[in-house]
């Protein structure tokens, strides 16, 4: 096996506002290698990006952030760094792709200048060379007349193509890990699948390992070889994509792909939401966090967290937390 | 863009016939008679009834309000404000003495306030909550809250009396400018700072700031390189607000340091119930504000790329 590009171990994340403090993160772990793509889902406050963009220092300024764990990249723990030492990881080993490219990309700046002083700042390209390849870079993104975009500011693009232009900007320090926090959400549902496509396609070329953040369960069913299940802060599930999203185990994975609208069938009928809503995570509480909303929670379920199981056989590594649906599985298979 | 640039340009002009009529009004109002001034000046105490009625008559004083506006309209256009009542001369030959005088002192006041202000807003944004940025806040209150009178008064005791650095009197060189120059720029300098110094933590919480961290800058790179260019229009807009309020701040300045400028000027007219001068310098600040603002909305209109490229739609 290869050695993870990204590999995050036990970390907690405990963000403080004037006000309140949460527990975004709680003891979760995982790794992805290169090549591979991991997607990461769960519903909005479920610690998605906290968890994957934290240990990055890229959450927004103003919220207090208190880290514990490891979070290792090209064999260095991004936690213990310094600041300069992380912009460097930041710029260098990290690609990220945000959610709304309307707003993600700088009003007041060109494109294309922006693309040349990455390549130029980790290549060490000439001024020209590096004009060269931001236009290549927006041509290889699939935006047209590449020459003519270099020069225009976000507002005279559509969403779709600033999506193309902010993925050619994650790209242009050629990351070894590209990061893309929900980048279908603010498109149209036909510019979504244009970005998966290229999403798909760059990675194939290039090899490199994406990490999907969504709660878009058909982006994960394009895109992800292996999936994460996260809920408060917390991993339910994990596993390959097919396992997870074909064999759920986890009660609230089972209640998340439920509640995901079939095309087939009407809304009403086959779709379900999981009854209550997510638990307040500024009291760190023991047991499972989805007892509460879980319809076969038992007494045991409150008192002790649950750990990652392997889940049957325990093939590659699909692992739920819920003992209840385990045990369960277990007397059966006796 | 060019019909934007029309219309803003028709509404400076409406606005300074506005103005001028209004000032016009309240001098004209305001106590003391112009014809007995002029015929005192004239005759000294031999001014009687009958030679003021006289020089009411000649000045078309007696005409109704509307009327007297708008000969004295029509001579302003052509660039005649009449003459002093206090010292006979033309305003217009009083204004080429004095108005470079007054430019001088808001130029080098802008110009101080500018760079202080990006520079300590800066320099708070960095800081970020740390013990500079909570020292330039309450710099920023005081000097905000600190009439120039008195900031005056503190400067010349301390650099011209106590430390005998420059002089406190006059324009005598380039020294002589300095204490002028920052007691006017002391009040924009901390409104624009703290301006600066807020935009700023606005824009760095701004998605775009993100990915400029994520694009490898660092946080000094972030605040230089993405947040300062997105806080232009609110400076500029700000900025030009602030330079057209100096000249309020010009009428004290130039009298505590003794500079021979228009802001000393309006207040000798208005000891000496100059009319014709006082509504000659009100004219001038009229016509000063609202072309300072119409330039300064040009301005931000280039600044801001949606702005700019909007002409072409």
């Amino acid at each position: 096996m290869t050695t993870p590009v990204y590999a995050v171990e036990n970390l907690i994340i405990d963000l403080y506002t004037p006000t309140v403090s949460v527990r975004a993160v709680d003891g979760a772990s995982f790794e992805i290698h290169p090549g591979e793509t991991l997607a990461i889902v769960g519903e909005s406050g479920s610690g998605k990006t906290v968890m994957t963009l934290g240990p990055l220092g890229l959450l927004p300024e103003g919220v207090a952030i208190d880290m514990r764990g490891t979070a290792r990249a090209d064999g260095r723990d991004l936690v213990a760094m310094s600041q300069s030492e992380l912009s460097a990881m930041r710029g260098g080993e990290f690609g990220v792709i945000f959610q709304d490219p309307m707003s993600a990309l700088n009003p007041m700046l060109k494109i294309g200048p922006q693309l040349a002083e990455q390549a130029r700042r980790h290549a060490g390209l000439s001024a020209a060379d590096a004009r060269k390849e931001a236009v290549s870079l927006l041509a290889r993104t699939g935006i047209p007349d590449p020459a003519d975009r270099y020069d225009r500011y976000p507002h005279e693009l559509s969403g779709g193509m600033l999506q193309r232009a902010m993925i050619a900007l994650a790209l242009a320090a050629k990351p070894r890990v590209l990061i893309a926090d929900e980048p279908t959400t603010a498109l149209d549902a036909t510019v979504q699948a244009q970005i998966l496509a290229l999403i798909r396609q760059i990675q194939k070329e290039d090899g490199i390992a994406v990490v999907l953040i969504t709660h878009d369960i058909g982006a994960v069913s394009v895109l992800a070889d292996r999936v994460i299940v996260l809920y408060a802060g917390q991993i339910a599930e994990e596993g390959s994509a097919i396992d997870v999203l074909t064999r759920p185990v986890h009660p609230y994975t089972k209640g998340l792909l439920a509640s995901v609208p079939d095309f087939r069938s009407e809304i009403s009928s086959g779709t379900r939401e999981i009854p209550g809503l997510p638990p307040n995570q500024t009291k760190v509480e023991p047991g499972c966090r989805f007892a509460e909303r879980c319809s076969i929670a038992q007494p045991s379920c409150l008192a002790r967290r649950p750990t990652l199981l392997p889940v049957g056989d325990g093939s590659v590594l699909h692992r739920a937390a819920c003992p209840v649906v385990l045990n369960a599985q277990g007397v059966a298979h006796q | 863009m060019r019909r934007m640039f029309l219309r803003r340009a028709g509404l400076a002009l409406f606005l300074m016939l506005a103005a001028t009529a209004l000032t016009f009004a309240i001098v004209t109002a305001a106590p003391g008679n112009v014809a007995a001034l002029i015929a005192e000046r004239a005759a000294g105490a031999g001014a009687d009834g009958e030679m003021i009625k006289r020089i009411a008559d000649e000045l078309g004083l007696n005409d109704p309000l509307p009327v007297r506006y708008v000969h004295w309209l029509g001579k302003a256009v052509a660039g005649d404000l009449g003459e002093s009542l206090r010292t006979g001369k033309p305003m217009m030959d009083e204004f080429a003495e004095r108005i470079p005088v007054t430019a001088l002192l808001l130029f080098g006041g802008g110009v101080i306030a500018l760079v202080l202000s990006i520079g300590l807003g800066l320099w708070g944004a960095v800081s970020n909550g740390g013990v500079v940025d909570r020292l330039l806040h309450g710099a920023a209150l005081i000097g905000a809250s600190t009439p120039n009178f008195f900031v005056a008064a503190m400067l010349v005791i301390v650099f011209a009396v106590g430390l005998g650095w420059v002089p406190s009197f006059g324009a005598s060189g380039a020294t002589s400018w300095l204490l002028p120059w920052f007691t006017i720029a002391l009040f924009p300098a901390s409104v624009l700072a703290r301006v600066v110094r807020v935009n700023l933590q606005e824009a760095m919480s701004r998605p775009f700031a993100t990915t400029g961290f994520a694009k490898g800058l660092s946080r000094r790179g972030v605040l230089l390189r993405e947040a300062l260019p997105n806080i232009a229009v609110p400076f500029i807009t700000t900025f030009g607000a602030q330079f057209t309020l100096m000249i309020i701040g010009a009428i004290v300045v130039e009298r505590v340091f003794g500079l021979n400028g228009v802001g000393a000027f309006f207040i000798e007219a208005i000891r000496f119930r100059d009319f014709v001068g006082m509504q000659a310098v009100l004219t001038l600040f009229v016509v000063f504000f609202v072309s300072v603002n119409l330039f300064v909305d040009l301005i931000a209109m280039f600044a801001d790329p949606r702005l700019r490229r909007a002409r072409r739609a």
